[in-house]
């Protein structure tokens, strides 16, 4: 500590002459004068209008479709029996770009459904895939007791409904969607991998493993029209396992394919969209969604933002004007001071 | 007094009118004091005023005031320790206890009451968010494993600092400015008044806190590449905008909590989003925007002595020079007050019955100075109390 060796007498105990130890190390503390805050607020009632009128601008900028699905069939047992494809007609004008299906009163944050998982098991380890963690319970065994791949409610509730959306121009089009990359980077590649293969296909590494019980395929099975899209890897189920925060949310299904007709993205005009209503939403008392959506560096379409910076903006301005008055009168004299 | 009268003076029928009359002096000299009475006299005081005693001794035989008093300060040095190991706090000389009321003692009330308001507006404002959360439950996970880490470094270093380094204004000023010790003698500090004030404060903001995130992110896509988000996100993002309000003069926090939740990838798509970013900018700025008004506001319409001192600190003006004017017009400091002292002949009044401090306060008289050159028994004998005074 650089102290020097103990003297002898009345100052021998004396602590360190130091800034620290005499408590005077340098430090600042921000004063809120009038003269400091009443430009800084001005600035920053400018600031927030200015990020305000540009992310209003970049907002509406976005534009968003929502489509309500109805079933248009009678009750629950004919649902279940029979997969009717249903269609609806809607007109879009101008370019959208991200397909969305959208569910409403679909809890995915009810803590005990969320718990509900084995990500060990998503990760591709053997022993995890045959012995699931006791979290996924009930959905951890089948009857004869050959473990569920992939366990847990959330995996046993994926969403799997399927839509095509066509556009109803000279000749009727499918719009072809991209149904890969719309998960995470980091899930697609880390979080999710398959259980490794040794020179097997993937239906035999998935051996001695069952399907969850509300699933039509077993996992390995999901998408046949693109054989490395199969397994824990398959898209559509990460993107379901990434659970919503709220009741009413939405999840990407597809981004559309610039090709053809769409290379500027689709044209106004009448389109359909074709749903194998597999999903059944009537169970809770949901509702489901198809959202077209374009996007910005901001993302989707959300007014909150913009508003919420112009709000602060006029508040900001009218406080500092009430500052200014108050300063103007009382302040400015600075009876309290003679020099 | 002495001892002898004393023991009269404190019997059950006298006691009150002793301390009516021993309130009503500037100063009670009592010699030849037994130790019982010393803390006798404390104890009296103590039961029968509203106000906080000081015993200061260096003998065995002040033992008993110093542990009576609400602060006992003993002296260490040529009567042995005894008085220091019973004492609250121990100095070296007499004339250190003024740097220990006024230095010392106020910046230690100053940071003790920054320490617990503090304290309790962190944790309002974190616990209500989770009450909030419990709307959401799994959001609340997000905070039990961020909290772990993160409330003990972020949330504990601000009060750590400050109770460490804290200094309203610097040390020649409050020895300059007696009065300043006036704020943690009317507990200006620390009253129900400031502590529920800054529960409401607390309150409010984690209201926003909670819902400007939560409202942000409503729509599922926050990502310029279409891709969604989920409950960590929405979780993280609450969580940040709690933190950044608690040290937000630790910028660290905006990196390092993102970057210590759950999942590696968290960091990146966290400060890949705008939301973010602007959210960072907007929900501070509205959380403060109150406290930031109504403190410039106070300050401008009616300035407190403290805040007139450090004003003057920071332009790097000596106080000492200019002549401070409390809210009445007089002077407050000691060579105002000894000029119009020189040139007017105030009558001094008569019958102050009740006035135990005077109006104008105007600095303390430590003269007693050990060691020194002229030992005290000579300043004593110098005196020659048969004298008349002359009438100042």
């Amino acid at each position: 500590m650089g102290k020097e060796p103990a003297k002898s007498g009345p100052l021998a105990r004396r602590p360190d002459n130091s800034a620290f130890m005499q408590q005077r190390l340098p430090a600042w503390s921000p004063m809120l004068t009038a003269s400091t805050v009443l430009p800084f607020m001005y600035c920053m009632a400018a600031l927030c209008l200015f990020l305000g009128v540009s992310l209003l601008v970049t907002v509406q900028g976005t534009q968003e479709m929502k489509v309500l699905v109805i079933i248009l069939f009678g009750d629950v047992a004919i649902l279940t029996a029979v997969r009717l494809p249903c269609s609806a007609s809607v007109f879009l004008p101008g370019v959208m770009l991200f397909f969305y299906y959208g569910l409403q009163n679909f809890h995915q944050n009810l803590r005990k459904y969320m718990d509900s998982r084995d990500d060990a098991q998503m990760v591709g380890r053997t022993d995890s895939l045959k012995n699931p963690s006791t979290y996924c319970e009930p959905y951890i065994r089948d009857e004869k007791g050959l473990p569920i791949a992939p366990c847990g409610a959330v995996a046993n509730s994926m969403f799997n409904d399927s839509f095509i959306l066509q556009y109803l121009g000279s000749p009727t089009e499918t719009v072809s969607l991209y149904r890969k990359g719309i998960a995470w980077y980091t899930d697609e590649n880390v979080k999710f991998r398959n259980p490794p293969l040794n020179n097997q296909t993937l239906d035999q590494a998935f051996e001695g493993t069952i399907k969850p019980p509300y699933w039509k395929n077993p996992v390995y099975k999901l998408d046949p029209s693109d054989p490395n899209n199969n397994g824990f890897i398959n898209e559509d189920l990460i993107v379901w396992m990434r659970e919503a925060a709220f009741p009413n949310f939405k999840k990407l299904y597809g981004i559309l394919k610039r090709t053809g007709r769409f290379a500027d993205g689709l044209p106004a005009g009448n389109y359909n969209v074709i749903v194998s209503y597999n999903f059944p939403a009537q169970h809770f008392r949901g509702r489901k969604l198809v959202v077209l959506s374009t996007v910005t560096w901001l993302g989707g379409q959300n007014h909150f933002l913009p508003i919420a910076y112009l709000v602060t903006s006029g508040l900001v301005f009218l406080l500092a004007a009430a500052l200014t008055t108050i300063w103007w009168k009382f302040g400015r004299n600075a009876k309290n001071l003679e020099e | 007094m002495d001892g002898q009268t004393l023991k009269y003076a404190l019997s059950f029928e006298l006691r009150q009118a002793f301390l009516d009359l021993a309130l009503s002096c500037k100063a009670v000299i009592c010699c030849r004091v037994s130790p019982l009475q010393k803390s006798e006299i404390v104890d009296m005081v103590k039961k029968h005023v509203k106000a906080i005693t000081l015993a200061i001794g260096d003998g065995a035989n002040d033992v008993g005031m110093i542990q009576t008093a609400h602060v006992g300060v003993g002296i260490s040095g040529n009567e042995g320790m005894q008085a220091t190991n019973s004492s609250d706090y121990s100095i070296a000389q007499f004339s250190y206890l003024e740097k220990l009321l006024l230095v010392h003692g106020a910046w230690s009330y100053n940071r003790v009451t920054k320490c617990i308001l503090y304290c309790f507006y962190k944790n309002v404002v974190l616990y209500i968010i989770e009450q909030n959360m419990l709307r959401f439950p799994q959001l609340y996970r997000i905070t039990q494993n961020a909290e772990g880490f993160n409330t003990k470094i972020f949330t504990a270093l601000p009060p750590f600092t400050l109770g460490i380094f804290d200094r309203p204004c610097s040390q020649q000023n409050m020895l300059r400015f007696p009065q300043l010790y006036r704020i943690t003698q009317n507990a200006e500090g620390f009253n129900t008044k400031v502590f529920w004030g800054h529960c409401i404060n607390a309150l409010i903001h984690s209201i926003i806190l909670f819902w400007f995130p939560l409202k942000m992110l409503e729509h599922d896509s926050p990502f310029s590449d279409g891709h969604g988000n989920d409950y960590l996100f929405v979780g993280n993002m609450v969580y940040t905008a709690g933190m950044v309000m608690q040290c937000w003069y630790f910028w660290l926090g905006l990196i390092l909590v993102p970057a210590t939740c759950l999942l590696r990838d968290f960091a990146g798509m966290v400060m890949q989003c705008w939301y973010f970013w602007l959210g960072l900018i907007l929900v501070p700025a509205t959380c403060l925007l109150r406290d930031f008004v109504w403190n410039a506001g106070r300050r401008t319409v009616r300035k407190t002595l403290l805040e007139e001192v450090q004003e003057l600190e920071a332009r790097a003006v000596d106080p000492g020079a200019a002549v401070l004017r409390d809210a009445s017009g007089r002077s407050l400091n000691e060579r105002a007050h000894l000029l119009t002292r020189v040139f007017r002949k105030t009558p001094s009044s008569v019958g102050r019955s009740n006035s135990v401090q005077q109006t104008v306060t105007h600095g303390y008289a430590f003269s007693q100075e050990e060691h020194g050159v002229v030992s005290q028994t000579q300043v004593v004998r110098s005196y020659d109390t048969t004298r008349q005074r002359p009438s100042v």
